[in-house]
Parts: C-alpha cells; structure tokens; sequence
C-alpha cells in the first residue's frame, strides 16, 4: 500500500463528511475515492481489465445504495434534474452537452493510437525442475540430492571457504556479465537481454541448491517450454564448467547474499 | 535492487561500521590536507574490508588490476599501483583528488564492466576511495598532492558555438582519432593502445551514453581539459582556451541526444508506394522509423565473446508490394572488407581468454610530428608527437566484417520461438548473412550454432557500403518466398541481428548479437480514427439529448417551488420508468 494516497483519501472522505455535503457528492466521491485507491494505492499496479470489473461492481453499490429508498432517489434525483430544468444552468448544461461527447471521442482516438505492443510471453521464472539430470556423464539426482560440499561447512569450514574461493572465482569470470558485481541483475549486458537475469538476493533463499544446480549446469536450453528457453540467456553452464566448479558458484552465491538454501525437509512437508 | 552486507559478514561490516564512525572524519580530513594517502593501518581497515568483498575480484587483491575477471575484462581493470586514473580534476598525468575517486566509485564507467555503486554508503565510498591510494606509492609522495584545475561553469550552448567547436575540433586533430563526423573512426584509431599496449578504442562522441566519464556537458569539457591517463586522449588544458574547450564540448554535445540510446524492442516496418530499388540506397528508407537495439556479446556458446565493439545497431524497415527491405546500420572505426567471416567459422577457445580483442598493434601517437594544433597538449606516459602517425594503409585483413539477420525458418505459432542463437534442432532459423568482403547476401538455415548449413535460395539480395564510420547494409526479400517465412502486415515476426567486427577478429560464435525483438509490418492503410470517434460522440450526444428532453419534458410542466424542494413526487429518479 502507498501510505501517503491512503491517507490522503481518508482526509478527503472526512473533510466531506464535515462538511455534510450532499448525497449525490458522496455518490461521486465514493466512486472517484475507490478508484484512485485501485489505480494509484497499491505498490504493485493492478491490471486495468481488473479495476474494470471492480469499478463495475462499486458502480452497482452505489446505485443499489442511492436507489434503496425514496429519500435517497429523491435527494440524489432532484439536483440532476433541476439541472436539467432550471434556466440558470442553461449554460453549464450546454457546456456538459459538448464537453461528455467530446471526451468520449478523446478517449477513442487515444485507445486507437497505442504504441505498437509485441505479444507478451508471460513465463514461469522457476518452473519445476526435473526429478534428475544428467551433467558430464553424471546422473545427478534433483529430488534427493545434496551440495556434495555444503557438509564442509560444520565439518571443515577451513575446506568450506575455499570452496566458496572457488565458486567466487567462476562467478567473476562467467556470470558477472549478467548477474552483476552484487548479484543483483545489474550486469553490463543487462540493457540487452529480456528476460532479466535473476536477483539473487531476491529469490535463492525459497530455492534448493539443487534447483540452482539445474537451471546453472543446463541454462535457459534446458527450460520446459513454460520457460520460454527460446528467450533466455542463461547459458547451460556444463559446456564451460566442471561439476564441482558449479556447485563451488552455489556455495558462493549463497555466502555472499547472506541467504540460506531452502532445506529438503521443507520439501517433503509441502 | 537489494544490496546488503549481511549474513556470515555481518560482524565484519559492523566492525567496519564502527571504525568509520569513530575515524571517518578525521582520517578523511587528513588524508586530504595530506593530498595523498595516509592514516594508520586501523583507519585504512573498513575500505580494505570493502575492497575485497567488492573490487578484488577485478582489481585483483595487490590492487594490480589482475583479479579473477581481468582477463576476460575489455577495457582491462585498473592497475591501481601505477597512480594513473582516466577521470580526474586534476591536470593530466597528476593524481586523482580524493572527490574524482569517490565520483568514479559511485558512477561507474558505462559500457565497461565497471559498475556504478550507489548502495554504498557516503562513508564506504569515501574509505575506498582512501584506500585504493595505498596501492601508489605516489599518493605518498606529499609533492603529489592533486591540484584540481579551474573549471569553469558552462556558457550556455549556442548555434555558434556549436559552429566554432565544429571549425576546433577540425583543427586540433581531434579527427585523427574520433573521426570527422566523430563516429570513433579517425585514421588513427586502429592503432591506438593504451599505457600498457592494450589496443584502445575512442570514444564514439555520436554516441555519449558510452562516454567512461560520463555524458553530461560539464564532463565532457572535464575529459577534454585534463585527458585520460594511460590512455592516447590528451588534455587540452593549456592548448585551448576555456571557451575554446567549452565550444567543442557544445559540438560533441550537438552529436548526440541528451536523453540517451532510446533502445526499443519493435522494429516498425513501414509500406512504400514506390517499388524499393536497391539502386536508390539508404533513400529507400526515408519515411521508416529507426529502431535502435542494444548489442550484447554472444556469451552463452563457446567461444564467447565479452565485449563486441559495437554496442547498438539500427534497424529501418520497409515493404511495397512484393518486397521487404531492411537497413541495418552500426558505427565501426574501420571496415574489413577482405578475408572470410562466416556465421561457424570455428575459433580457438584460447582467443577467449586474451580479454583485449587482437588488432593490429602499432602503438603509434595520434597526432603527428608537423601537426600544429595541439601544440599544448600534454600526454601523460610517453611522448605522443614522437613518430609520425600511422597511415590508414588498410592491411589486408583475415576476417572481414559481417551480419546478419536472423528471423524463424517458419512464422512461429503461438509462443514457441527458435531458440535466440541461431535456432535450435526443432526450429530452425533463416540467416540472410552478408560477409562484407563479398558483393551480395547469402541465406543459411541453422538450428543451432553447432549446424548452419548455406540454404542460399536467391531470395535475398542486398547492398552495402562503408562510409564515415558507419556501414549501411540493405537487405531485401520477396514478402512471400518459395521457402521461408512470409511476412503478412499487422503481425509480428521475431528478428535477431548478429554483427562480426573483422579488426577485432570476431567470426562465428565470437560475435555481436541482440536477443529476439519484433519486427512489425504496419499495414498499408491504418485505419483513421475520425470515424469512429464522430460516431461514439454522436451516440453519446444522442443520449444526453434524449434524457435531457425527456427530463424537460416530464418536470417542465411541474412548480418550480416543488423541484427545488427537498422532496420530489414518487417516480421522480432517474433509473425506472416512472
């Protein structure tokens, strides 16, 4: 939520109510209040076809409401129609007259000109890996499986760094490119590429280190179709790398975002 | 964006959070009335921390500019222990204030693998900044201490000043390098190389977003005036005159739009009435928009290729009644128009690791003995007007240059594409490849980098010329071919694009390429939006009349006391009938 158009609404909504205006004002305040709490209240915008059908609906409220009894129709009916009628408004009705047609018209000719949009392929950005693969002659198993390294951590945690040394050194010398110097898809190379490389301060910890052994050691080729792999930069890393250089880069990824990898427990409890 | 310091380093960052707040203001103090670097080994601790979680892995732990990446870096890191920074206040040759470290630091350098920092903090910034000078021994020396030069505020931009810049930067040599309509092809430019021999590029100036100091008026006159050490860009400091530096800086600035590259993802691609003539050139392509795309190096299939020469093409596109035409064009400081390219040309995987692309290494000042114009201009280093500048012999080379442009052997149904290099077994793609050293386009059909097979039908045919710095190749292909996808106005059709630097000895795989974008072929008759917008207002116009009559109507005839009462007589609402 943006804190700040909230509240301002809020104030709005109770400036109104102090002033006691009119039933027909708080008809239309209703209405123009909800949607700009739809439009412009949320972090994340919410797709026009949706406020749509939730205007739709609030519309229907409001005219159930003001229609629910004779009091109501009359108070909202009677300036409309004296409006209409009487000779003081003759003005302001001729300008409603114009000014309603030719909005309408405004927003036909901007629906008509919309930049010219490709088709968008909405893609599963984790899709589901599968149960094994098969990386240098290796069958590795994706379900069941382990960093054959993470161990090292409580047992030898001298061994461990230089593990991550090691995966630290594959990182700067292949993934940089893309990733970034802070691994948060911020690459030289990122301006170029849609889709986005990956943050991985964003997203590792809901992974298993198995997973990121996947998408690392078979790369955007090896995506389902759900994927888009035709898209996708991500190389599959087992044409470059040996299997250990790769598991030393998943020990490193998650030493340097301070992340932990998602534990296979969790997985057999979902 | 997220950027944090945490998890097993977080005693270390808190350790170092500490320190700053205990010494930040008075090592940085003293550091700077010193004019070089200083404080115990304590005060230097958070940069050091910060260093080699950070910088390390390219400017390499001994600050030798020999980390991890270095070598498949172009431009290389920088070797902190020679002293020699490019961006600087200071005069050519000195040493960087503690300011020019910290701006670099925060900016980065664009379209280089230096990355802008702005998740630091003021305070961590400014540690590193203090700390990088430890790897000199020249920040030591208290004679060192870098004394910014003046830099005046800027005039304001005029059409004469642009006039004059344009008149200087003929005269001062600056074409030698950068090229007489400044796209980075001076005769020279083939020879440069830095300090270290690296082979070294000048700036494209049509294209300032790719300017390592920044884009803005105020930089380049900053670049101008004091140089770039290690590299061949003198400054001008002492050779011109503030306006003089100031009436170049509005020419360079005229080159280019302040607003960026404007990268896009939808090559339009506009009907003609006129028959496209291959004849009439690039005056085809005057009513088409231009799509301007970004290049990436192809890093994704061995042998890779870290960082193409050419960072954008752009893209025309239009179509009459049979035909499709394209017009790519990219800025290339010199053209190779003899040798072989092709798109599996294969290359030694060692050529990957050489990090600087291999050129023709004659390490030769840009400027010549006789020349008189940058009389002043001081290079740090060697002495620049020492040899005679190299001609533009135009050796014969062994790869020339090339591209190509890549769409789906069949109209793609649904989502599923080829895949983006060069297709893949199930979809193949169509190459119309055009080696430059050659007087026509050739097609090949791939499915993926490791099987291109020449599938030369005819259809393509094409023509090319190199002028100025800029190649422009015209592609074109009947609207529906025997073989091959046909391209139907008002749908989208994928489009990739691959670029192969001859000089630079890219072929194959090491290349240039853009990711899949859209070709759009905007059909010949848009509708006019007048009809329908008349016909919705006329409609809505017709219902307002009719309730407002009806509504006249209906009350008219009633005391006006009554309306304007709280109170109306059943039926009064407006919904339902009454």
């Amino acid at each position: 939520m943006k804190i700040p158009i909230v509240l301002a609404v809020a104030v709005a909504f109770g400036l109104l109510r102090f002033l006691r205006v009119k039933l027909l004002i708080w008809a239309a305040a209703w209405w123009i209040g909800i949607y700009i709490l739809l439009r412009f209240g949320f972090t994340a915008p919410i797709p026009s076809s949706v406020i749509t059908i939730y205007m739709g609906i609030v519309s229907i409220a409001i005219l159930a409401y003001v229609s629910s009894s004779q009091e109501r129709r009359d108070e909202i009916s009677g300036p409309l129609i004296r409006f209409m009628t009487e000779k003081r408004y003759t003005l302001l009705l001729a300008v409603a007259v114009v000014a309603i047609p030719a909005l309408a018209a405004a927003n036909v000719y901007v629906r008509m000109n919309v930049s010219i949009e490709p088709p968008l392929f909405s893609r599963t950005v984790h899709p589901a890996s599968p149960a094994d693969i098969t990386v240098h002659d290796k069958r590795i198993d994706l379900d069941a499986g382990e960093n054959p390294f993470r161990h090292l951590e409580t047992s030898n945690p001298q061994e461990f760094r230089k593990h991550v040394e090691n995966g630290r050194r594959v990182y700067y010398q292949n993934c940089v490119f893309c990733h970034g110097d802070t691994m948060s898809a911020n690459g030289m190379f990122v301006h170029g590429l849609d889709p986005i490389p990956t943050n991985f301060h964003d997203t590792i910890a809901q992974l298993r280190e198995t997973f990121l052994f996947w998408r690392i050691s078979k790369g955007g080729p090896g995506l389902p179709d759900e994927g888009g792999p035709w898209d996708t930069a991500m190389p599959a890393w087992e044409k470059f790398l040996q299997e250990d250089e790769m598991w030393d880069a998943v020990l490193f990824l998650y030493d340097f975002t301070g992340q932990r990898p998602r534990g296979r427990e969790e997985v057999a409890t979902k | 964006m997220s950027f944090r310091l945490s998890g097993p380093r977080s005693s270390l960052s808190a350790y170092a959070a500490v320190l700053i707040a205990v010494s930040c203001v008075a090592t940085t103090r003293s550091v700077r009335a010193a004019g070089a670097q200083a404080g115990t080994a304590a005060q230097l601790e958070p940069g050091r921390v910060i260093y080699l979680e950070y910088c390390a892995q390219c400017h390499g732990e001994k600050g030798d500019g020999e980390g991890y990446a270095a070598s498949h870096l172009h431009p290389r890191p920088r070797n902190f222990t020679t002293g020699k920074f490019k961006i600087r206040t200071t005069p050519n040759g000195a040493l960087p204030t503690h300011e020019d470290l910290v701006r670099i630091i925060r900016r980065g350098m664009p379209y280089t693998s230096m990355p802008a920092w702005p998740d630091l903090s003021d305070q961590e910034v400014s540690a590193l900044a203090n700390f990088i000078t430890t790897f000199s021994p020249d920040f030591s020396n208290p004679e060192n201490a870098p004394k910014p030069v003046p830099l005046p505020s800027a005039p304001r931009s005029t059409k004469e000043s642009i006039d004059q810049g344009k008149k200087l930067y003929e005269e001062n040599g600056c074409v030698k390098c950068h090229g007489a309509l400044g796209r980075g092809d001076g005769p020279s430019a083939p020879t440069l190389v830095d300090d270290w021999g690296n082979p070294i590029r000048p700036a494209d100036l049509t294209q300032r977003w790719t300017f390592r100091g920044g884009s803005s008026r105020e930089d380049i006159f900053r670049t101008m005036s004091t140089g770039l050490n290690g590299t061949p860009m003198p400054s001008f400091l002492d050779a011109l005159k503030d306006e003089q530096r100031w009436a170049i800086t509005d020419f360079i600035d005229s080159l280019s739009e302040p607003s960026g590259p404007g990268y896009t993802n939808v090559v339009i691609t506009k009907h003609v009435d006129d028959p496209i003539d291959l004849a009439k050139g690039t005056a085809n392509f005057e009513s088409a928009r231009v799509a301007r795309l970004p290049i990436i190096g192809q890093i994704t299939e061995p042998v890779r290729e870290f960082h193409p020469p050419a960072t954008s093409v752009t893209v025309q596109a239009i179509y009459d009644a049979e035909s499709i035409a394209l017009l790519v064009r990219w800025h290339d400081m010199s053209a190779e128009r003899t040798g072989k390219n092709g798109p599996s040309l294969p290359v030694p995987r060692e050529e990957e690791e050489e990090g600087a692309p291999a050129g023709v290494q004659v390490g030769k000042s840009p400027f010549g003995e006789e020349e008189v114009a940058p009389t002043g201009a001081q290079q740090a280093g060697k002495d620049p007007f020492a040899e005679e500048a190299a001609a533009p012999s135009g050796p014969a080379s062994e790869f020339s240059d090339a591209v190509a442009i890549q769409i789906p052997s069949q109209v793609p149904t649904g989502t599923r594409k080829p895949y983006f290099i060069f297709g893949d077994a199930q979809n193949p793609v169509d190459l119309w490849f055009f080696d430059l050293a050659r007087p026509a386009p050739l097609q090949f059909t791939a499915k993926g980098s490791a099987d291109i097979a020449p599938n030369d039908t005819g259809d393509v045919t094409g023509v090319a010329s190199y002028e100025q710095g800029e190649w422009s190749v015209i592609f074109k292909r009947p609207l529906r071919p025997a073989s091959g996808a046909p391209f139907s106005p008002g749908q989208f059709m994928p489009v990739a694009l691959s670029v192969w630097d001859g000089f630079s000895r890219e072929r194959g795989n090491r290349r240039g390429l853009t990711v899949w974008y859209s070709l759009y072929a905007e059909p010949e008759n848009i509708p006019s939006a007048v009809g329908p917008m008349v016909k919705t207002a006329l409609l809505i116009l017709a219902i307002e009349l009719a309730i407002i009559g009806w509504v006249r109507w209906r009350y008219a005839s009633r005391g006006r006391e009554e309306l304007g009462g709280a109170r109306l007589r059943a039926g009064g609402a407006t919904a339902g009938p009454p």
